[in-house]
């Protein structure tokens, strides 16, 4: 079993480097039988990683204990779950799940894309390839996860950490990782278009979703990881600014500056070099964390085991990406070269650039701090290192002006935002922060940081809901609906922009837990049963510590009771576990009582049966709640931006409203496609093209086979799109008018199919229409019978002539009273 | 162009020199000298009164009565030091167990702030992953 899985291993790096081989010489030759089998072998590749993988599984589960890292990381009365999870549980497994992963995530890319971006597959499978083939390098010649005991035979394993069997450790480190190993295939396409020089901007359209789903779960890991280290370390906080936390924090630093820079590119051509450089960072950046927790390299109170071998490996690797990631974009910069300069530093633009500057920065200060004992000792000899309050000091003010950016950059326009809308947007939103500050002020809150954040807080709530509130108004108007259907329809229209002001919230959300961090109180005390001691409004009482065991482990558990104001708050219950086998390494079992106003957490770290006595650390955590709240809505925000179209005309589709309100959605959604990809920037072009050519543009149709008008087209390098905008140019450039080119389009054509209207217009509306059409013929039948049979014959004998005009004012009436 | 790159030159210069200057500022208020036990006690006057982490390996761990005050040896290498602890404790720490202490060295022994005690051996962060800070680490 175990030399099959190695063979397999083996197996997958010949794929690789065939991969490589065949996909650079088919894009170089041009031979579209050499690209197509390079691939086949990367989708190969995919399968064949399924099956080490479940070679590895079955030896956990079957309980191979010859195989050494299955001995190592389980034993046979795991749980079935965790018996599966410890396939990523240690190195050698983790780097295979590394490659499994991005071998499916690289072929999924590759199959969706394989026809729109032709030009770049080949070098997106060879880039891929080379990362896969460093890995899979890695496990064969060094940290091979099918490594068998020559002599020993082993009748149970060693058993994972009982620190690592919890719910929060098996989805955390997958879900770390698919965020880090997303991120390889922006870097690939990033790479492609470098190589091939198609720099325009759809590699970074092909790249954007990727990267979005990609720092979700980033993201959501963080979150996890943070929860994990809360509830399961027991030392009263989430983020110790350790180096395996900063490890998956530098990536999503960059990421997330990577997420608001491309907006400037697809607006605007600007950053364009920067854009590039981002997506290599992060790329770099998620191997130098891989490499950084891994090699020993960065001393920390982790058990790392120095590996130089391994970091000899490692640095080999991010050189190469580096000089070769950088030197193309060097021989590239003349085709990086921004469309147009930043006209106003009172722009969005600029504010993301500000944004960018700041999220690069923290990156480095992370990377610099992280490193700083290595770097000290390798330039004076000396270690020096930095705790965690020099990485606070620093990074509480950026993440400050971070927040207050987060307000200012939807308030700016793009270019350049005059005094008069500058005092329109910004009104609203210092108001509230003035509100909160002052209220805070008033409070007689004394931690000013604190007070400086919540007042930002204020701040950018009142930006985001000044933005929801004007565009539900803004359209509320133009649709005739009611406020929340306007707000739905908003949010589905430009899921993007909105999905993001929703994530703007959560980071509100999750500054807001940071802040309660300055209020913090944190009190040691050894106690006896009966004593008590007063941590801030609380009274934390000590009643008993008492021993159980229930077969897998044997728990000391410490009863006590927390008092406000003299009244009974709760009753909590920190343990301390020993499971069988791993005496030595007890697990401490927190106790939370969690609001949303403050968490208290009491942990026991220490306890004397003999003196029945038990060290208490007790820790009030005000507003530590909303920290996981924000990371939830994080989630949801995300989501909602990656969300396909369809998802969410179903959606709104069934928003619930009155006639025309329907009517008008439903019309609205039939040019969906339009409003979505004008948002996504697809039709982002800064050439200067005159207001009748964009006109025409959305009025005739692309002849590529999409059916869409010219300005719409989805496919990519599309030929009938470039004809039929050439075409176009002429017929303008000969002075044409609007009638006249649709004119000529008709008879080149040789019928009306070529237009966008009668296809848009024609049936569909119609089939939208009928039934209320119907509903208004039926209507004015019954209004016109109704009066006819009601007026004296007398009056009908003057005629529908003298009718016709009152009829016809009352019939307008009740039509426009109808919605 | 070069009128341009002059501006740009010059802010990224002022902007960095700020940055390093502010780093530098700080980081010597908070830089600690990360030393095992056998490089300070060669000549342990030199150190008398630098923060510092040490690095060593605890034994003869004993604990005042009724309190949080430790005190214990920490060795290494042949070099010892008597160091004192007010606080709680790792689950790990116990005699022969590795320990890194924060704090500062006086003519009296090591007077531990902070005390973190290295993992069990077998435990293995998860890649990539914020694996936090193990071990109870006594804030």
């Amino acid at each position: 079993m175990s030399s099959l899985g190695f063979y397999l291993l083996l197996t997958a790096f010949v794929v690789c480097a065939y991969a490589l081989a065949a996909s650079v010489a088919g894009a170089r030759r041009r031979s579209q039988r050499l690209i197509e089998s390079g691939i086949g072998a990367f989708y190969l590749i995919a399968a064949v990683m399924s099956a080490a993988s479940a070679i590895i599984i079955y030896a956990f589960v079957a309980g191979d204990y010859s195989i050494k890292y299955v001995a190592r990381y389980s034993d046979s009365v795991q749980p079935l779950f965790y018996k599966i999870t410890s396939y990523w549980g240690g190195l050698d497994g983790s780097i295979m799940f590394w490659v499994f992963l991005l071998s499916v995530f690289g072929s999924t890319a590759v199959y969706v894309n394989r026809e729109r971006h032709r030009e770049l597959i080949p070098y997106v499978v060879a880039v891929i390839s080379v990362v896969q083939m460093f890995f899979l390098f890695l496990m064969i010649v060094h940290n091979n996860p099918f490594e068998t005991y020559l002599t020993e035979t082993r009748a149970d394993g060693e058993g994972l950490n009982p620190l690592l069997q919890n719910f929060y450790m098996v989805i955390h480190p997958p879900t770390m990782y698919t965020g880090f190993v997303g991120l390889t295939i922006p870097y690939a396409f990033g790479m492609a278009a470098l190589i091939t020089g198609y720099l325009d901007d759809s590699w970074l359209r092909a790249v954007r979703r990727w990267t979005m789903i990609s720092w979700l779960f980033l993201s959501v890991g963080l979150g996890l990881g943070m929860i994990w280290a809360y509830e399961e370390l027991g030392w009263g906080g989430y983020w110790g600014w350790d180096p395996v936390e900063n490890a998956g924090l530098l990536p999503w630093f960059t990421a997330t500056a990577f997420l608001h820079s491309v907006m400037v590119q697809e607006r605007r051509g600007m950053l364009r070099v920067w854009n590039v450089t981002l997506v290599i960072l992060t790329f770099f950046l998620t191997i130098f964390g891989t490499f950084m927790t891994r090699s020993g390299i960065v001393q920390s109170v982790h058990a790392f085991g120095e590996d130089p071998e391994l970091a000899r490996m490692f640095t080999i690797f991010m050189v190469s990406i580096l000089t070769i990631s950088f030197g193309f974009v060097i021989y590239r910069l003349p085709l990086l070269r921004a469309r147009n300069e930043l006209d106003s530093w009172v722009s969005r633009e600029a504010a993301f650039l500000a944004n960018n500057w700041i999220l690069l920065f923290s990156a480095f200060f992370v990377l610099f701090a992280t490193m700083f004992p290595t770097l000290s000792e390798a330039v004076t000899g000396e270690r020096l290192t930095v705790g965690p309050p020099f990485f606070n000091k620093w990074m509480l003010p950026i993440g400050l002006v971070l927040l207050l950016l987060t307000g200012i950059g939807p308030l700016l326009a793009w270019r350049k935002s005059t005094l008069l809308n500058l005092r329109d947007q910004f009104l609203i939103p210092v108001a509230a922060a003035a509100v909160v500050g002052g209220a805070i002020v008033a409070l007689g809150v004394r931690v000013w940081t604190s007070g400086i954040a919540f007042a930002l807080c204020g701040f950018v709530t009142g930006t985001i809901g000044q933005e929801f509130w004007r565009g539900a108004r803004v359209r509320q108007t133009t649709t005739g609906t009611d406020v929340f259907t306007a707000l739905i329809g908003l949010v589905a229209r430009n899921k993007r922009r909105y999905g993001g002001y929703i994530v703007h919230i959560a980071i509100v959300l999750i500054f807001l837990g940071f802040a309660g961090e300055g209020f913090k109180q944190d009190e040691q005390v050894l106690l006896k049963p009966g004593q008590q001691t007063q941590v801030g409004d609380f009274v934390v009482r000590l009643d008993a510590v008492r021993v159980t065991d229930d077969g897998q482990k044997q728990m000391i558990t410490g009863h006590t009771t927390v008092f406000r104001d003299g009244e009974e708050l709760a009753r909590m219950y920190p343990a301390k576990w020993f499971f069988r086998k791993h005496e030595d390494e007890p697990t401490t079992e927190v106790a939370i009582r969690r609001s949303f106003a403050e968490d208290i957490y009491l942990v026991m770290p220490a306890f004397n049966l003999e003196e029945q006595s038990a060290s208490m650390q007790i820790v009030i955590n005000p507003l530590v709640n909303w920290v996981w709240v924000g990371f939830g809505l994080l989630a949801v925000g995300t989501l909602i931006a990656l969300l396909p179209e369809t998802v969410f005309a179903f959606a709104a589709a069934r928003v619930p409203a009155n006639a025309v309100t329907t009517s008008l959605l439903l019309l609205s959604l039939v040019l969906w496609p339009a409003a979505v990809v004008a948002q996504s920037g697809q039709t982002v072009s800064t050439e200067q093209r005159s207001a009748l050519e964009r006109q025409l543009e959305g009025e005739i149709l692309c002849t590529c086979g999409c059916r869409r008008p010219l300005n719409d087209c989805g496919m990519f390098n599309c030929q009938g799109h470039s004809s039929q905008t050439a075409k176009l140019r002429q017929f303008l450039s000969e002075g044409q008018d609007h009638d006249a080119v649709i004119a000529s389009f008709v008879r080149d054509f040789g019928s009306e199919a070529v237009l966008a209207a009668p296809v848009d217009r024609g049936f569909n509306r119609l089939a939208w229409l009928f039934p209320y059409l119907a509903a208004l013929t039926a209507l004015i039948a019954i209004v016109v019978t109704a009066r006819r049979w009601s007026h004296p014959a007398a009056l009908a004998a003057a005629g529908d002539a003298g009718l016709d005009p009152a009829l016809s004012a009352r019939l307008d009436d009740e039509l426009r009273n109808l919605d | 162009m070069s009128h341009k790159a002059a501006k740009l030159g010059l802010t990224s210069l002022v902007l960095a020199l700020a940055f390093g200057a502010l780093l530098y500022s700080t980081l010597g208020e908070s830089a600690q000298y990360y030393k095992h036990v056998e490089e300070v006690m060669v000549a342990p006057d030199g150190w008398y009164g630098t923060p510092m982490q040490i690095h060593g390996f605890a034994r003869d761990i004993r604990r005042k009565r009724d309190s949080l005050e430790y005190s214990f040896e920490m060795h290494s290498k042949g070099h010892v030091v008597r160091a004192s602890y007010t606080g709680i404790v790792p689950d790990t720490f116990k005699n022969e167990s590795e320990v890194v202490l924060q704090g500062t060295l006086g003519p009296d022994g090591f007077h531990a702030t902070g005390m973190t005690a290295k993992c069990p051996s077998k435990y293995e962060p998860q890649a990539g992953g914020a694996a936090g800070t193990t071990g109870t680490t006594a804030y």
